[in-house]
């Protein structure tokens, strides 16, 4: 028989240790944690953590259909059970005789007619109340409400009556239910409804559920459904429901009983249990029949009935909690967070924790949040100031140099490496280069305006510079400060002095005069660089002279010293000594420039591979040397074998070579896929020569990222001067004026700009008003001189002088933009709520809407504030 | 009160006693294998005259055509009176007397005969499905009717024909037919169908073999009520007289005595609660009396 008889399980209300498993006798069980002290040898083990003890048996309660536990603290361990002949007992597990619950113990509640009990629930708030489900009978109730505490028995049963139930100890039974409901019908589930303890739900009326008041038992709300064989209330929820039928589940409102909610999709086999998580919010599982996966269903994103129509999406998820064998039952945890018990038919138990779904947001600053259960974790970027520069997130290095103007000194643009932070080489040789472009280009510009043609070549970069390339002069020239005459070529054409102007070598051509260049490496304490440019330059005096002051300045290395000796033993002789051992003893050398010092002085003519491809040595130096000592058929070979290794590294270095071409676009593309760093991308590309680069789509894609980005730090000032910085140097990008006031009385815009138009000749004199129209109150419309709106707040007419200065000049234009010269006070701009219409000065309203949320007009109750989404969040970056 | 019209039609059907054991194959399968048939309504009523079958017609291609079997000519449609449930008195009379007056009697008085079986959980009215339009019109005023269409509950509508219909007579109804009380008490119970299969072995024994049931086995009536029967008919009832579950149920309702009331092939039989029997007896030989 017991075969015919799965095992429930259910937790106890007050000791989250406790659970009961129920089939043909009740089961007490302890969970404990597996491995401990307390557990015994007979602890049956539950997980690799938790293992459960039998406590006590109780198999006093034969035909068992249901079993609720008693919901108080004490006495505990109280257990109704409802028979299959209707009849409800209640017991206890593992209680000492004289407990508390002695005299409650053995009690029996007896319906007039048998019939099977099909379920059983405790009143929440009166425990003494017991409510009963039954099965149909004729004319008898299918559910009683009992009061366990009730000694009355009034028609003691007649001895004959007993002959066939065997029951002789009537002192316990009660016969005599507090309430009776439904009759003719079936009960096949109940609840009490948590919001009002006087209510009860029922399933299975006439296929219908239905709530009873118990204060008025005659009136009752009812919906015709099929879902009938279960109903549990959302314990987070109250009005939230969930019945089931079959496969099934209708999740319904109590609000709005009419009709369920939703339903959830039809599983193909009969459900058997549906219980809501205690734990979590709108977690639903449920159990179908000889199945081995618990269903979840999370209604936690739901926004109950929101609007009339709304289907809510619901997150569904199976778990398995054992892997092979089929599920007889679970319980949810009462207080553990997704945690349940399953059991299996032949009683194997499983504790099991459905693990949390981790939902995980970026913040717009580098901030990552998930979220897992009760946890909410929150990873940000170690602020501290021994990070070093080069792990700091990008987008915490864009958003400092975001707020030291990076990007915004016209003027002296290599200091715009300084801004950014003056520590990433590449981008020091990137501003260095647009600063060398913009100078030739500004000089070219000056001297000879009518060679447009060469003005586009400097922003080509080298690689089309060489290209371009033409009578190249191969001269050789001497060591400086001798005459003994070098075996080294050297070449020399206008464009490779171009060349070397953008590396920055020489101010200006053609005259190779690199002496500046080398007092300012001097000035920055580059004593290693400065000497090999001296040497590049056949000047081993000065190059000597220049380590020997590295030596001997502050925290100078003296080992410059030993270089310097060495190198003022240079011989050009083939088979010397010092030929041999430089070159073997260079490649100790940790110093990349002294290294290619002597790779330089001990190479063949023609062949220096070992200082061009010297990486650590910059670009820009190698490629200035490149451009003295290879021919006209090395230099383009190698200069595009460096660009395109730039290109695929995405060096920054390499724009020297491409220049802002789309060449350099490529480049740009590559540095941006590993960086991200979509600001200098958008700062590098605006300095580009007007249109061609800025036509690329990923130029403007990097440049609305970088302003999208602005947004979304509320950089909103940055974001402002960013484009006002774009727009002059690009003026496609500035925006036409597309909104427009427009005055109440004719309709036109308020604008000067627009009623600079000549207006047919009729003067504004003839109504009297003295003056021009464009000196005219800022506070009439142009057109026609009626009065603007009244600022709700100052009752003032609005105006601003903006309307004052029509029709500026385009050479003004940029000068206008400037701080100093605003055209008007943003306090006396015009602003009005889009959904009330009413409005007044931008300061007047800004200060009002800080105190109040309500529209300033007396009778309006528009919360213009609430509409604007963006109005309650201040700016992150000061002005 | 709604009244139910079931979907099923009917058969009512007797198995002469000798001839029981061709049928138990399929009495087997309806009763204990619903899963393996289509019938959806069975009932098996065992006398000492014969077996009576009420099945619906998925079920009744169940059984055999034989000598021993002899059926009904009608189809029958089972009304099911439910009441709206919430009336919170307790005082209410079980079963057939409670429909005695509003169901049973006005059909009786439109000469609609019918036929009772009562359960444990509700009392079906058998009535002739050609006789549906009048019963419809008689209890239309009474209850809200409601037919079951596949599975759902939906308002029947009532034909609306009025002509034609005899006038009821309200007269004084007198038991015409011989009654008897056997000595034998009854049980009324009801089972979990979850439990079926561990009593079939004992039910089956029951059914076809043995004559009665080990004390508890089937952990019955937890008040220990016990019946006793009344049988009406000295000859087979026939299926066409009315009245005479009016005859038996008007009296016992005004006597406030609950009853089951069961039909079979030949006669009826009304189960009255053990300590009331005497006054039964009483009320309707008084009504024997008066009608005589």
């Amino acid at each position: 028989m017991s075969s015919g008889y799965k095992p429930d399980i259910l937790w106890s209300p007050h000791h989250a240790d406790r659970y009961v498993i129920c089939d043909t006798e009740l089961s007490l069980y302890r969970i404990g944690p597996a491995g401990s002290s307390e557990t015994k040898a007979g602890a049956l083990p539950l997980s690799e953590e938790t293992a459960a003890t039998l406590l006590a048996i109780n198999s006093d309660t034969p035909y068992m259909k249901c079993v609720a536990w008693y919901p108080k603290q004490e006495p505990e361990c109280l257990l109704a059970v409802g028979q299959a002949n209707g009849r409800v007992v209640l017991t206890s597990l593992g209680q000492s005789h004289n407990s508390k619950c002695k005299e409650l113990v053995g009690k029996e509640l007896v319906p007039k007619h048998a019939r099977q009990c099909n379920t059983l629930a405790w009143n929440p708030g009166d425990s003494n109340w017991l409510a009963a489900g039954l099965d149909k009978h004729r004319a008898d109730f299918s559910v009683l409400i009992w009061d366990i505490s009730s000694k009355f028995s009034p028609e003691a049963v007649p001895a004959e009556k007993v002959r066939l139930s065997g029951d002789v100890d009537s002192g316990l039974v009660v016969t005599k239910p507090l309430y009776e409901l439904g009759q003719n019908d079936a009960c096949l589930s109940l609840c009490w409804l948590p919001r009002d303890h006087q209510k009860l739900l029922l399933a299975g009326m006439h296929r219908n559920l239905a709530i009873f008041d118990l204060r008025n038992t005659s009136q009752k709300t009812f919906v015709n459904t099929k879902a009938i064989q279960g109903v549990t209330v959302d314990p987070h929820f109250q009005d939230r429901v969930a019945s089931f039928f079959e496969g099934q589940v209708a999740i319904w409102d109590l609000r709005k009983f009419e009709k369920p909610v939703f339903t959830l999709t039809e599983q193909p086999k009969p459900l058997t249990k549906v219980a809501w998580c205690p734990t979590r919010m709108g977690l639903l599982a449920t159990l179908t029949r000889d199945s081995n996966i618990i269903r979840l269903y999370d209604m936690q994103h739901t926004p109950m009935p929101f609007g009339d129509e709304v289907e809510p999406t619901i997150i569904e998820r199976s778990v398995q909690p054992c892997s092979e064998s089929i599920i007889s039952s679970f319980a949810w945890h009462p207080s553990a967070q997704n945690r349940m018990v399953v059991v299996s038919p032949n009683r194997v138990m499983n504790d099991f924790t459905v693990f949390e779904r981790i939902s995980l947001a970026w913040s717009s600053t580098t901030a990552l949040m998930w979220a897992c259960g009760r946890h909410l974790y929150e990873c940000t970027e170690d602020a501290g100031q021994g990070v070093a520069a080069a792990e700091k997130d990008i987008a915490t290095k864009m958003r400092e140099r975001a707020q030291s103007h990076y990007g915004h000194d016209t003027v002296q643009v290599w200091r715009n490496h300084v801004l950014a932070g003056g520590d990433d080489p590449q981008l020091r040789s990137l501003w260095y280069t647009l600063h060398y472009i913009l100078h030739c280009s500004y000089t070219e510009n000056v001297e000879q305006k009518q060679q447009s043609n060469k003005q586009s070549l400097i922003y080509s970069g080298i690689k089309n510079i060489v290209k371009s390339s033409s009578g190249t002069t191969e001269t050789r020239r001497c060591w400086s400060g001798s005459d003994r005459q070098t075996d080294v070529p050297w070449y020399h054409s206008e464009e490779r002095s171009l060349a070397l102007q953008l590396c920055g070598w020489i101010s200006r051509g053609p005259d190779i005069d690199v002496e500046p260049f080398l007092k300012s490496l001097e000035q920055e304490g580059e004593w290693e660089r400065a000497a090999a440019v001296a040497l590049f330059n056949l000047d081993i005096r000065r190059a000597i002279q220049i380590l020997n002051k590295g030596a001997s300045a502050e925290k100078g290395d003296l080992n410059l010293n030993v270089v310097a000796m060495a190198l003022s033993g240079y011989t050009d002789e083939k088979n010397s000594l010092w030929r041999e051992m430089c070159s073997s003893l260079r490649l100790q050398l940790k110093k990349p420039y002294l290294c290619v010092m002597f790779a330089f002085l001990t190479s063949e003519p023609g062949a220096y591979d070992a200082v061009l491809y010297e990486s650590r040595v910059a670009v820009r130096d190698r490629v200035a040397f490149a451009c003295m000592f290879l021919n006209d058929a090395q230099l383009p070979r190698y200069i595009d074998k460096l660009a395109n290794e730039m290109k695929e590294a995405g060096n920054l270095e390499g724009i020297l070579l491409t220049g802002l071409t789309k060449d350099g676009v490529d480049l740009m593309e590559s540095y941006v896929d590993q960086t991200g760093d979509v600001q200098t991308a958008s700062f590098c590309m605006l300095k580009g020569s007007p249109g061609e680069v800025l036509k690329d789509p990923r130029v403007q894609c990097w440049i609305e990222n970088y302003r999208n980005l602005l947004d979304a730090w509320r950089f909103w000032h940055k974001r402002a001067e960013f484009d006002i910085h774009r727009s002059k140097l690009d003026s496609s990008s500035k925006p036409l004026a597309q909104v427009f006031v427009s005055c109440n009385f004719c309709g036109k815009s308020i604008s000067y700009s627009c009623s600079a138009m000549p207006h047919q000749g009729r003067g504004f004199s003839q109504y009297g008003v003295s003056g021009s129209p464009t000196k005219s109150k800022v506070t009439s419309c142009p057109g026609c001189r009626k009065p603007l709106p009244r600022c709700a707040l100052c009752l003032m007419n609005m105006g601003t002088p903006v309307s004052s200065c029509p029709g500026t000049g385009k050479a003004d234009e940029k000068a206008d933009l400037t701080r100093d010269k605003k055209l008007a006070q943003f306090n006396n701009w015009f602003t009005w709520c889009h959904n009330c219409r009413h409005g007044g000065h931008a300061g007047h309203m800004l200060s009002w809407f800080r105190d109040h949320s309500e529209c300033p007009v007396s009778a309006c109750t528009c919360k213009c504030m609430q509409l604007d989404t963006t109005g309650n969040l201040v700016p992150s970056d000061s002005v | 009160m709604e009244l139910h019209i079931l979907e099923h039609s009917l058969k009512v059907a007797s198995i002469a006693k000798e001839g029981i054991q061709i049928c138990t194959h399929g009495l087997i399968k309806l009763a204990f294998l619903p899963s393996k048939t289509r019938c959806k309504f069975f009932s098996l009523t065992e006398t000492p005259e014969d077996y009576t079958i009420i099945v619906d017609e998925d079920g009744f291609k169940e059984l055999p055509e034989s000598e021993y079997l002899s059926v009904a000519d009608a189809t029958w449609l089972a009304l099911n009176v439910v009441s709206g449930g919430g009336s919170a008195t307790s005082s209410q009379p079980i079963g057939v007397t409670k429909i005695a007056k509003s169901v049973i009697a006005p059909l009786a008085d439109h000469n609609i005969s019918v036929f009772m079986l009562s359960t444990y959980q509700t009392d079906f009215i058998l009535v002739r499905e050609r006789d549906l339009p009048m019963v419809m019109h008689t209890l239309s005023s009474e209850f809200t009717l409601l037919r079951v269409v596949n599975g759902e509950t939906v308002a029947a509508n009532s034909t609306g024909v009025t002509n034609g219909f005899v006038k009821p007579k309200l007269v004084p109804r007198p038991i015409i037919h011989p009654l008897s009380s056997p000595s034998n008490m009854f049980c009324v119970t009801s089972l979990d169908p979850d439990t079926l299969p561990s009593v079939a072995t004992l039910l089956m024994d029951v059914m076809f073999y043995s004559g009665g049931f080990p004390n508890n086995v089937l952990f019955t009536s937890a008040s220990g009520e016990l019946w006793k029967m009344v049988r009406i008919g000295g000859q087979p009832l026939g299926f066409d007289e009315c009245g005479i579950v009016a005859q038996i149920s008007e009296p016992l309702a005004t006597a406030d005595i609950p009853a089951y009331y069961i039909s079979t092939f030949k006669f009826d039989h009304a189960l009255v609660p053990e300590e009331n029997i005497q006054s039964v007896i009483g009320a309707l030989r008084t009504n024997e009396s008066t009608g005589q």
